[in-house]
């Protein structure tokens, strides 16, 4: 039964990175279709797994692996930006995620990210804020700010 | 009611394991429906969202703690969890691994349930009970249904057939009703069989009274015929007791009241006592050939002492019993007698005839005893001159003198003494007993001194004379036919020494009695 769920939820999840994947692709620019996590220089991050990446953003920890405070930035919940992200990283769909959060609303110990409305100011705040940590698609990230993880469909 | 009970406890312990599986599995569920929650407590080490959790399951009244950890952080802890180890058989744990919302192989912790299995056995004890007693009531139900059904419509039915039954006359021509509800079952068909029976057992019943009416006439009639019989009926042991008899019997026995046979005691024989030896002999021949046998008997009837005949018949009917038939034969017996006597006479002289004179000559000598001299003699008797007699006066003449002839030799023979006219003109006398050879010299030559007188024959007289020969019989072997022979010749012999004489057999001629007249 519940390989029967998760074989179904993966094949729903490859269906739905598709279904983005073509959504950015059919935008009136022609955009990379990589997304990064990226952090600040500064804070000496050189590079983040996809789970540690997921730790920070899903709000399990608020430090980077070093020990250092992490601020995590989220993006408009209707961009197609943070839908694929979530997808690559936490293989959940917008619902689960606003689902997921919440659950945690009523506890009041965990909040979900702060979310920018613009993915370059995005990357203007973690280029300005060294706890900060942010995801961006590729095309738009400039050398003020570090790729801690690449995330291809 | 026994079988209820033990089906009930059956239902109940099964109820039982049952309810507890159902309670483990229904726990499992519980526990899948907080599943996901607890998957993000865990991975967010969140306590009160954990507290939140447990919370919602120590509601249920089956579990008794609940334990949620995150690695070895205790993220919420409420309820009874200190004494599992205490009481293992009374608690028990059901523990799921919780993995990460978003992997599902990254272990975040574990949420450990604490059961009490006293509670989900009362729980199921109270639901097996209630089984239990839904099921006993359903079965009482039934059951009083049955009963009531049995009653209305077995019992009831056959108890009113029964009644019915029970008060029934077979010969009254009744029948049994049959029960209105029950006309076409088994009811119905076992009391039309019942009342085919009785209607046979009935004819049976009339059939066999009518036979026994018959049989009664019958006997009666039967009885009729033996008692009014003239013929003496009896029946008799195989000692020759007398076991019963008609009144024929003691008639014909000429029996006075003090005679009178006693059944089962007194025995034919008594009643005959001159043939008991030989009405034994019959008993016993009769009952080894196994077939019947007579006897005639002489007897006195009566009191007047008449001498007459009965003749008993027996019939074997059995290896110990016998059937015996009684008949007064004296008027046969005395007409066969007087045929004897007929056949033995001659019809002319009322004397013997030859062969009479052989009938009585061969009975006499029979009865001489052996080794005895001289006691018959027997005179052969020839006339002279009856030739002429009949030729001068007819055959009426010849009669009239051969009767005077036969007087004349009666008058000079003794009493007992045979005297015959075998043929013609010739006679005979035997003379019995006699031991005196002169004697019947004597008496042979008043015969013929006798019969020379003239004979009176209707007005004229007729003149004849006779010539005798005397024989006596012999010491030894002699029989009636040379007897007969050595008379015949010695006649003869007188005969031609000139007629009128008397000769003597030469064989035993006594001298001084040679003499002749």
């Amino acid at each position: 039964m519940r390989s029967i769920v998760s074989a179904w939820t993966r094949t729903r999840i490859c269906l739905q990175v598709l279904f983005a994947l073509a959504m950015a692709l059919s935008g009136p620019a022609a955009r990379a279709q990589t997304l990064v996590v990226i952090v600040n220089p500064s804070i000496g991050v050189q590079h983040l797994t996809r789970r540690e990446a997921l730790d920070i953003f899903l709000g399990r920890y608020r430090t980077f692996p070093s020990g250092v405070s992490a601020l995590p930035l989220d993006l408009d919940v209707n961009s197609a930006e943070r839908r694929l992200f979530y997808l690559l990283l936490a293989h959940k769909d917008p619902a689960d995620m606003s689902s997921y959060w919440a659950r945690l609303t009523f506890s009041g110990k965990i909040s979900p990210p702060f979310a920018v409305t613009d993915a370059r100011m995005a990357v203007d705040i973690v280029a300005n804020n060294p706890n900060a940590i942010a995801y961006a698609d590729r095309s738009i990230v400039d050398n003020r700010v570090r790729i801690a993880l690449e995330l291809t469909p | 009611m026994i079988l209820g009970l033990t089906f009930a406890s059956f239902v109940s312990t099964s109820v039982d394991r049952r309810e507890q599986q159902r309670e483990e599995i229904r726990l499992q569920e519980l526990l899948a429906t907080v599943e996901r929650t607890a998957q993000i407590a865990c991975y967010l080490n969140d306590s009160k969202l954990a507290a939140e959790i447990a919370h919602g399951l120590i509601s249920n009244r089956t579990v008794s703690g609940v334990s949620i950890t995150s690695g070895a952080t205790v993220l919420s802890r409420v309820g009874n969890t200190a004494a599992v180890q205490a009481d293992p058989s009374r608690r028990s744990v059901i523990a799921r691994q919780v993995y990460s919302p978003f992997d599902a192989h990254d272990s975040v912790g574990e949420i450990v349930l604490f059961v009490d299995r006293a509670k989900i056995h009362a729980a199921a004890s109270n639901y097996s009970r209630a089984a239990s007693l839904a099921m006993g009531l359903q079965v009482a139900l039934v059951a009083i249904g049955v009963a009531i059904a049995v009653y209305f419509f077995t019992t009831r039915p056959i108890r009113a057939v029964t009644t019915e039954l029970h008060r029934i006359r077979f010969d009254s021509g009744t029948r049994l009703s049959v029960p209105a509800s029950n006309r076409s079952d088994e009811i119905g068909t076992l009391v039309a069989d019942v009342n085919a029976l009785i209607a046979s057992l009935a004819d049976l019943l009339t059939t066999e009274r009518e036979l026994r009416i018959s049989h009664e006439v019958g006997e009666r009639k039967l009885r009729l015929i033996v008692e009014k019989a003239e013929t003496g009926l009896f029946v008799l042991d195989q000692r020759g007791v007398l076991e019963s008899w008609n009144p024929a019997f003691i008639r014909l026995l000429h029996l006075t009241p003090p005679q009178l046979p006693q059944s089962g005691v007194t025995p034919l024989q008594e009643l005959l006592p001159s043939d008991a030896v030989r009405l034994s002999q019959l008993i016993s021949q009769c009952l080894s050939t196994g077939q019947s046998y007579d006897l005639d008997i002489e007897m006195a009837m009566g009191e007047n002492a008449r001498t007459g005949w009965i003749e008993v018949t027996l019939n074997p009917i059995g290896p110990t019993a016998l059937q015996g038939v009684l008949n007064d034969i004296t008027e046969r017996k005395q007409s066969e007698l007087h045929a004897q006597v007929l056949a033995s006479q001659d019809t002319l002289t009322g004397l013997l005839n030859r062969r009479g004179l052989d009938v009585r000559l061969g009975a006499v000598f029979s009865l001489l005893p052996a080794g005895s001299a001289l006691q018959l003699a027997l005179l052969q008797i020839d006339l002279d001159h009856f030739k002429e007699v009949n030729d001068a006066y007819g055959h009426e003449g010849g009669d009239r003198v051969l009767r005077h002839v036969a007087k004349i030799l009666e008058r000079n023979a003794r009493r007992g003494d045979l005297i015959a006219r075998p043929g013609g003109d010739e006679f005979v006398i035997v003379l019995i007993g006699i031991t005196d050879r002169f004697k019947a010299e004597q008496i042979a030559k008043a015969v013929i001194a006798d019969i020379q007188q003239p004979i009176d024959i209707g007005g004229q007289y007729a003149h004849i004379g006779a010539s005798v020969g005397i024989a006596f019989t012999s010491e030894e072997g002699d029989s009636p036919e040379s007897l007969v022979r050595r008379a015949d010749s010695a006649m003869y012999s007188a005969k031609k020494a000139g007629r009128g004489q008397v000769h003597f057999a030469p064989d035993c001629v006594p001298s001084q009695a040679n003499a002749v007249a």
